[in-house]
């Protein structure tokens, strides 16, 4: 059984090595960023307690913000989806996460305390 | 039983009011009524609500009927002081008038009427009506002494008897010509009065018209005049059916008593004022004790003297002398029966119509008369041995056709002496294996021995309060146990109550009672106290001094004195203490943990060859990453200084600028782009 699992694995890093394009691998390395920021801060909740619970609330939700906007991105950049989103060029998909995100900060810089 | 706690330094006095309410005559009637209306009114709905309607139509009859006494009236210092008032030296002659024709009325005669004569013929003008009127009144009501009058004088006084005078020149001219004994024409005053009547018709022109009237012969047309009186009365403001005057104030209600019944003595007609109003005139007019002027002071004596001295109404003031209380040392019941100037009426005959005690509805004395004794009515009271208590008379002062408000009632009390028999005390055993030791205490000795009573003993004391004359039973109001520790000044109270046979009864069980006594044992010291509003020997009796044993170990230590108005302690207000904080390493360390990511994040990057060679230095790409910058650095500046209103106001602006930047630049990009493929 894990040799079946394993050798799945092996093939889909192979997989995302050589056809994923270099855009969306660099997107990829920013999610497991926001990813490993949000689960750092977990940790400390869990480990050294909730106070303040604001800050880490804000913390948390921004990175979980931020992951899902990024996430966003991703499909929207994807050429591979482009049927999916005919109206929404690559440059407008940036532009969106942009503000997206100015907005996403405005909330958590005010809760941020 | 019921019993009360109190701590040293406090009132053990209180008084129970026996609160047993007799349910009125009416309102049982009411009761029986609404009673018989709800269970017959399917069967017999002619013949039920009739007869109760009626039966309540006869009751408000009755109740209307009932009349009125005088609430105010003037005692004998008042009318002292009334004389004082119209005593004082005068100054001119209306003052001169005022007193000497006021102290008349009273009665009075004036000190020096040779100097007062004297002094009014000084002051005379004889060509001023107003004057020659107050001359020509004040001499008449001296002895001997005369004014004398000139042919100018009678006919000034006889050309202001016109139309055209006003009402009070036609009196002031009319009274002067009747007090000089000069001749006037009846009816030219009559119709000079009417034609003033209805030209001012306010109260006062009224009442000098009635006043002018009775100085007429009794010949002429008075007729109309004389329904004046009737008009008048029904201008009186009825004040809660106690008071009745005109809102012109006290002057006017008195001068209209004293003119009306001048008016009707000299025609013989009863005025038209019934009893009830007559009563509510003597309480306007007498309610105010003290008089602010000469004037007010004098038409307070002429109400007083018309009301005494008229043919048809004389009020009765009927007052008990003293507090209406009666005892064996005071067997008399005194009334003063008097009239409106505390002058007594011999004439009067007072009868009891009946006597009631309160409690028990039974009629004592029925039609007993008093007897006058040196102007006060007495009657002998106790001679009918009335049981302690507070009775009902209905007095009845009849021998004057003329008596208004000659129904009395008065509540009088009868007090007696209480003495305490057969005290005994006893020590009783719980179990009742040993028989109990009764002494006997009389009073007021104390008994020589003290009772000893633990918590296998009951402590109880029984005795009868009884009448010392008659020997009858009583229950007086307040019958207190009091135990008092002299060592700790605490003190209990308890309540002794009769039972069935008026026998009083007090237990004392130390185990059932011990939160009283807050388990302090000790020698308590045993007062009886009775009292009562109808007893006149109160009696606090140190009986005997019992011994009581508690179980040590519930005693306090120290005895707590209750302490109900001194400062409490001060509360301390607990802020909320901040939260308790991580040690700055831990949170240093974790800071750094939580930041890492982003290094991987720049090797990730630098491996997958993310560069930025593509980055064109054209103006809107520059401006918009200053602007993205600038607003990355307003986060921060929000985070640290500002508020929400003022980030929104700096991004609505560096966010507008970015925007354009950044679509200039993203345009271009998407151009670069479509040109690539």
């Amino acid at each position: 059984m894990s040799n079946s699992v394993f050798s799945v694995i092996s093939r889909f890093v192979e997989e995302y090595r050589s056809s994923t394009p270099n855009k969306l691998k660099m997107i990829d390395a920013y999610l497991l960023y926001i990813l490993l920021t949000g689960v750092f801060q977990f940790l400390y909740c869990v480990l050294v307690g909730t106070f303040p619970f604001n800050s880490f609330l804000s913390g948390f939700i921004s990175c979980v913000g931020s992951f899902i906007l990024a996430v966003c991105l991703r499909i929207q950049i994807n050429p591979q989806n482009k049927r999916d989103f005919l109206t929404v060029s690559p440059e407008r998909a940036f532009a969106d996460f942009l503000f997206a995100h100015t907005v996403l900060h405005l909330v958590v810089v005010n809760f941020v305390g | 039983m019921q019993f009360v706690t109190f701590y040293p330094n406090s009132c053990p006095c209180r008084h129970l009011s026996a609160s047993r309410q007799s349910v009125t005559l009416p309102a049982v009637i009411l009761i029986l009524v609404t009673m018989i209306l709800e269970d017959f009114k399917s069967v017999v709905l002619s013949i039920y609500p009739v007869s109760g309607l009626f039966s309540l139509l006869v009751l408000s009859l009755v109740l209307e009927t009932q009349a009125l006494t005088p609430t105010h009236h003037l005692t004998t210092t008042d009318v002292a002081r009334l004389q004082t008032l119209l005593s004082q030296p005068f100054t001119d002659l209306k003052s001169a008038y005022y007193s000497v024709v006021g102290l008349s009325k009273l009665g009075i005669s004036v000190a020096d009427a040779a100097e007062t004569c004297r002094f009014i013929k000084s002051n005379l003008d004889p060509s001023s009506v107003e004057s020659l009127f107050f001359a020509a009144e004040a001499s008449q009501a001296l002895p001997g002494c005369e004014i004398p009058v000139s042919n100018d004088t009678r006919d000034l006084l006889l050309a202001t008897v016109s139309e055209d005078s006003t009402a009070s020149q036609i009196h002031q001219s009319v009274s002067a010509l009747s007090s000089l004994g000069l001749p006037l024409a009846s009816q030219e005053v009559v119709s000079a009065l009417k034609a003033r009547i209805s030209k001012e018709d306010n109260v006062l022109t009224i009442i000098l018209a009635l006043q002018t009237a009775s100085r007429l012969s009794q010949q002429a047309e008075l007729g109309e005049i004389l329904e004046e009186i009737e008009d008048l009365a029904a201008r009186l403001d009825d004040l809660g059916g106690v008071y009745l005057q005109f809102e012109e104030g006290l002057e006017a209600t008195a001068l209209f008593v004293s003119a009306a019944y001048a008016l009707s003595d000299h025609v013989d007609m009863e005025p038209p004022l019934k009893e009830d109003q007559v009563i509510q005139l003597v309480n306007s007019i007498f309610s105010k004790k003290s008089w602010d002027s000469l004037s007010e002071a004098f038409s307070v004596a002429s109400a007083a003297e018309s009301l005494s001295n008229n043919r048809f109404h004389v009020p009765v003031i009927v007052s008990a002398q003293g507090p209406a209380a009666i005892s064996h040392s005071q067997p008399f019941l005194r009334l003063q029966v008097t009239n409106v100037l505390c002058k007594p009426l011999s004439s009067a005959s007072v009868l009891v119509e009946s006597a009631t005690a309160t409690s028990s509805k039974s009629a004592i004395l029925s039609q007993a008369p008093f007897t006058l004794r040196d102007g006060v009515f007495e009657l002998n009271f106790m001679a009918s041995q009335p049981a302690s208590g507070y009775y009902q008379f209905s007095v009845a002062i009849a021998g004057d056709s003329r008596f208004v408000a000659n129904h009395v009632e008065l509540k009088v009390k009868v007090s007696t002496r209480v003495s305490i028999n057969n005290m005994d005390l006893s020590v009783v055993d719980k179990d009742q294996s040993i028989g109990p030791k009764t002494t006997r205490v009389e009073y007021p000795a104390k008994a020589k021995a003290s009772f000893m009573a633990d918590s296998h003993q009951i402590f109880a004391m029984t005795f009868q309060l009884v009448d010392e004359t008659t020997g009858v039973e009583l229950t007086p109001h307040q019958t207190f146990v009091r135990l008092h520790n002299q060592k700790t000044g605490q003190e209990v109270v308890f309540v002794a109550e009769p039972d069935s046979k008026n026998l009083y009864k007090f237990e004392l069980d130390t185990t059932e009672r011990k939160t009283e006594f807050d388990s302090i044992s000790g020698t308590y010291a045993l007062y009886l106290m009775v009292g009562d509003a109808t007893l006149e020997n109160p009696i606090l009796w140190n009986v005997a001094d019992v011994v009581l044993k508690f179980l040590d170990e519930e005693a306090p230590s120290t005895i707590q004195a209750k302490t109900l108005y001194t400062p409490k302690p001060e509360i301390q207000h607990l802020f909320r203490e901040p939260e308790k904080k991580p040690p700055t390493v831990v949170s240093n360390a974790f800071t750094a943990l939580v930041l890492s990511p982003f290094l991987l994040l720049l090797i990730l990057w630098f491996k997958l060859g993310a560069n930025i060679s593509n980055f064109t230095l054209s103006p809107s790409t520059v401006l918009f990453h200053i602007g993205h910058a600038a607003m990355l650095g307003l986060m921060y500046v929000y985070w640290t200084h500002l508020n929400m209103f003022q980030t929104l106001k700096y991004l609505a602006i560096i966010g507008s600028f970015t925007f354009l930047a950044g679509n200039r630049m993203l345009a271009q990009k998407a151009v670069k782009r479509l040109e690539r493929k």
